[in-house]
């Protein structure tokens, strides 16, 4: 097996593993498929795959404006490769959108709904023209091959000069206003990053990415198809690589300073880490690399720069994107391995439909030939299976389709049913309950809580016959009862009057007629008052009045009809501390202390903190 | 008159009746907690909820209703919207589900249904619809210590001006949410810093949107200047090149 059909495997692999976890991604939601959260609501498909794909297209519009505006005849070689490469990107682009929007179905509103103060609307209006321009740009290509639309070819490269200038004003203003995105999060965005010129920032280092993605496909290819790279044109691009480079760390550091943050790039850090390792794999290195000459003239040298270039603006993608986030509240985001496999797989698609095109359609000068389509090529045998494979052509075919399946179904065991169904919920920890006998508990985490005696329970209710009354694994998210199930009076309104006992012969011993109507169907509304019979039931000056059968629980009770008074007395007589909870919460004051409260919101209360017995 | 709620940090007992009470109003379901929680309590299912501060304070978390909010700037198909009486309300029909608004927020405070296939972003809406029938916002008729009222911005900000005047040593000098980002239709007075709604940040009084504004006005200059210029060199080098070609033909070229 040649290099282009192990690369081949592989990239089939990504694709088949990503149509897994697409599936997973439109059946169960977001929420089951990423680490994404409330704090940190983009991630990586944002950082990685929008972002960084729209910086990787960059070639497009910078070797069309070197060979069409510029009229430098040398780089011609190139355009093809660099023009196929920003259209996959954008594509890629707009199809890993997709999956990032929540509602993608709806992707189309940004075409009839206009808002054109949002740099995400500027962002999209780019990348569907910006598509379109790249797709008449590039349409010319595989036209070649088909006689009959000699004359749509014709058209097109008729108005080629208005569509590379088209293409030329809408990079530029697509490759900034990806850093415009980001002007509207001064809170959020680490001042090492964040800055007013963002937008300029990334149309800079987009260039630069532009320079270097040619070269790394030019060099890759060749190393592919074994093929002769043009190292002698890409020579000279990099040699305008480094004043770009040096531009961009002109502007990178200048606003630091200017925006006096200067200091930040000697704190000790995260962040600041982050940034140095960020700046010298995507600019520092490659500029001195690139400053020696015999560095840049030979092909490993370019490969190196090349291939540290593309990693580090994308790094510094990924980092604008998500990484170099401040976000103390919601801890930190590592993306999840669906995620990782969906901005795999598109990019492996990516990556085969290039290779197809290149094998296809006339984008290098000389057209590399698949070496599966060799028809002098030997049949094959499989070495591990001793199948026959047939033909190489068909023997790829048969090794890709088992990739693909391969791979979609390893995705789908990993995908389990926890993963896709837990709907986020945190699993809850049993514990016994150690030490003491007197758990508190505190739900809400809100520092009131009730001190729960579980010897006296178990007592009551019959040794260990008792446990399963109240722990039992087959509530959904709970792994014991909630105290209400059996104090059902405590926070649920409760039929007070108990019919039963009212016309049982053991207990008030009432016929019927008694209260109900004779002759009409016996109901509640027929049937007399409480007060028909308990005289005293309500007192001339009760607060409470009886209208219903049911009573309001004993939190309702409690609250709605103490609290008015209290809160009159208090005004009354001038003695606020009436109306607060520890007024008659007493139990609660005594225990709480701040130390007390803080274990419990370190999820202490996971393992119910034993408290000494109330009293002491 | 402009929609606005006033909320005192220290007559707040954290008795969460608001949260209850924008529930049932605004029929959300019970929460339970979730691996994406951002951890202050709100959720897509609870709009409102009291963060604990310092010194047994307890602080009400809600959307800020900005007067220039920035998530209505950030949405790209305008499905956030300041309405005249000034609650920043969603429109679910016009969203496309890109999360914009909850990076833009400085507060932090839209909400997405994560656990959905079909998720919304969800967050405070002022009670907007209770509020056109002349009624005020379930959270502040529920309050039983009246610690967050509802009323006219220009009134409640006089009215919190008043009580910082009366106790000066009880409350901070500040009202939070008059000038931040251009200032809120939520009020805070606190007798704690309320820098902890924000992670601690100070937010300074110019409007957020102003700050994507220059880089949104700069966009037809910057497009017609590059074609511009593009098209001049390229016409230049053009003109140079068959300039060149003449010459090099033997025609004497014109000066």
């Amino acid at each position: 097996m040649d290099r282009v059909r192990k690369l081949k495997l592989v990239l089939w692999l990504g694709v088949g593993l990503a149509l897994s976890v697409a599936v997973a991604r439109f059946l169960f939601g977001l929420g089951a498929t990423t680490n994404l959260g409330d704090a940190n609501a983009w991630g990586l498909w944002v950082g990685f795959d929008v972002m960084g794909g729209v910086a990787l297209a960059a070639g497009g519009f910078i070797v069309t404006a070197v060979v069409y505006i510029f009229k430098l005849e040398r780089f011609h070689a190139i355009v093809r490769p660099a023009v196929l490469t920003a259209f996959l990107g954008y594509a890629a682009v707009a199809f890993s959108l997709l999956f990032d929007l929540g509602l993608p179905w709806n992707i189309w509103h940004m075409m009839v709904y206009w808002n054109p103060h949002s740099a995400l609307f500027e962002v999209g209006w780019c990348v569907m023209l910006y598509l379109t321009v790249l797709t008449l740009e590039f349409f010319p290509v595989p036209a070649e091959e088909f006689p009959r639309l000699s004359k749509v070819r014709a058209v097109l490269v008729r108005f080629r000069l208005p569509l590379v200038l088209a293409g030329i004003g809408l990079s530029t203003l697509h490759q900034s206003s990806l850093g415009s995105l980001f002007l509207i999060m001064p809170y959020r965005l680490h001042p090492l990053w964040y800055s007013p010129i963002l937008p300029v920032m990334f149309l800079v280092s987009a260039i630069v990415l532009g320079m270097m993605m040619v070269t790394f496909e030019s060099h890759l290819t060749a190393f592919l198809y074994r093929r002769k790279p043009e190292t002698e044109v890409l020579a000279s691009f990099a040699g305008a690589a480094r004043w770009v480079l040096l531009l961009y760390l002109a502007v990178r550091f200048g606003d630091l300073a200017v925006r006096h943050q200067a200091h930040r790039l000697i704190e000790a850090g995260f962040h600041t880490y982050l940034f140095w390792f960020e700046i010298c794999v995507m600019a520092l290195v490659p500029l001195v690399l690139l400053s020696i000459p015999r560095v840049r003239r030979c092909t490993a040298g370019q490969w190196t720069v090349a291939a540290m270039g593309v990693f580090g603006v994308v790094f510094n993608r990924i980092d604008t994107g998500g990484l170099a986030h401040l976000r103390p509240a919601g801890g930190f985001y590592v993306p999840s391995w669906t995620e990782v496999s969906i901005s795999l797989g598109i990019v492996s698609a990516a990556a085969l439909l290039f290779l197809f095109a290149m094998e296809r359609f006339h984008v290098w000068e000389e057209r590399p030939a698949d070496p599966a389509a060799d028809p002098l090529h030997a049949p094959e045998f499989d070495k591990v299976g001793t199948t026959w494979l047939g033909v190489p052509a068909v023997a790829s075919r048969t090794v890709y389709s088992l990739a693909v399946i391969l791979a979609a179904a390893l995705g789908f065991g990993f995908l389990t049913a926890q993963r896709a169904q837990s709907r986020g919920l945190e699993p809850v920890a049993v514990h016994r309950a150690r030490g003491g006998e007197v758990l508190w508990i505190d739900g809400n985490l809100d520092g009131f809580g009730v001190a729960f005696k579980h010897a006296e329970h178990v007592k009551r209710e019959g040794d260990k016959a008792s446990c399963v009354l109240c722990h039992h694994m087959n509530l959904p998210h709970d792994e014991n009862s909630a105290c209400a199930s059996c104090h059902r009076d405590m926070y649920q309104a409760v039929d007070g009057f108990r019919h039963d006992w009212h016309a049982s012969p053991a207990g008030g011993n009432i016929a019927c007629y008694q209260c109900h109507t004779r002759g009409q169907v016996r109901t509640a509304s027929n049937a007399v008052r409480c007060d028909h019979c308990h005289k005293d039931l309500v007192p001339a000056k009760a607060v409470i009045q009886v209208k219903t059968y049911h009573t309001v629980s004993y939190v309702d009770a409690m609250h709605r009809t103490c609290i008015g008074c209290h809160t009159k007395k208090a005004a009354e007589k001038k003695k606020p501390e009436m109306v607060q909870c520890a007024w008659c919460h007493k139990e609660s004051r005594e225990i709480l202390d701040a130390r007390d409260i803080d274990l419990r919101r370190r999820g202490a209360s996971a393992g119910s903190p034993v408290l000494p017995p109330v009293g002491q | 008159m402009r929609a606005a709620i006033l909320t005192d940090v220290t007559k707040c007992i954290g008795c969460e009746e608001c949260v209850m009470a924008c529930k049932k109003t605004n029929h959300q379901t019970a929460d339970v907690p979730r691996r994406w929680d951002a951890g202050d309590g709100l959720t897509s299912r609870n709009w409102t909820s009291i963060v604990s501060g310092p010194a047994q304070s307890h602080v009400r978390k809600q959307c800020r209703h900005c007067l220039e909010p920035a998530c209505v700037s950030a949405c790209p198909v305008g499905a956030m919207h300041k309405t005249g009486i000034g609650a920043v309300v969603y429109d679910a029909a016009k969203c496309m589900g890109c999360r914009y608004c909850m990076m833009a927020c400085p507060y932090g405070i839209p909400r997405y249904e994560w656990d959905a296939a079909v998720p919304y972003v969800r967050k405070c809406i002022l009670c907007y619809e209770r509020i056109s029938y002349g009624q005020q916002p379930a959270c502040t008729e529920i309050c039983p210590t009246k610690a967050t009222i509802f009323g006219d911005r220009d009134a409640l900000l006089a009215e919190a001006h008043r009580r910082i005047a009366e106790k000066p040593d009880l409350y901070w000098n500040k009202v939070w949410g008059e000038t931040e980002a251009h200032g809120s239709s939520v009020l805070y007075i606190s007798n704690v810093d309320l820098s902890l709604l924000t992670d601690g940040h100070a937010i300074p009084s110019d409007p957020l949107p102003e700050k994507t504004a220059v880089a949104m006005g700069a966009v037809p200059y910057t497009f017609c200047g590059v074609l511009a210029v593009m098209g001049t060199v390229n016409w230049v080098i053009g003109r140079r090149i068959k300039l060149q070609k003449e010459n090099s033909d033997g025609q004497s070229p014109k000066t």
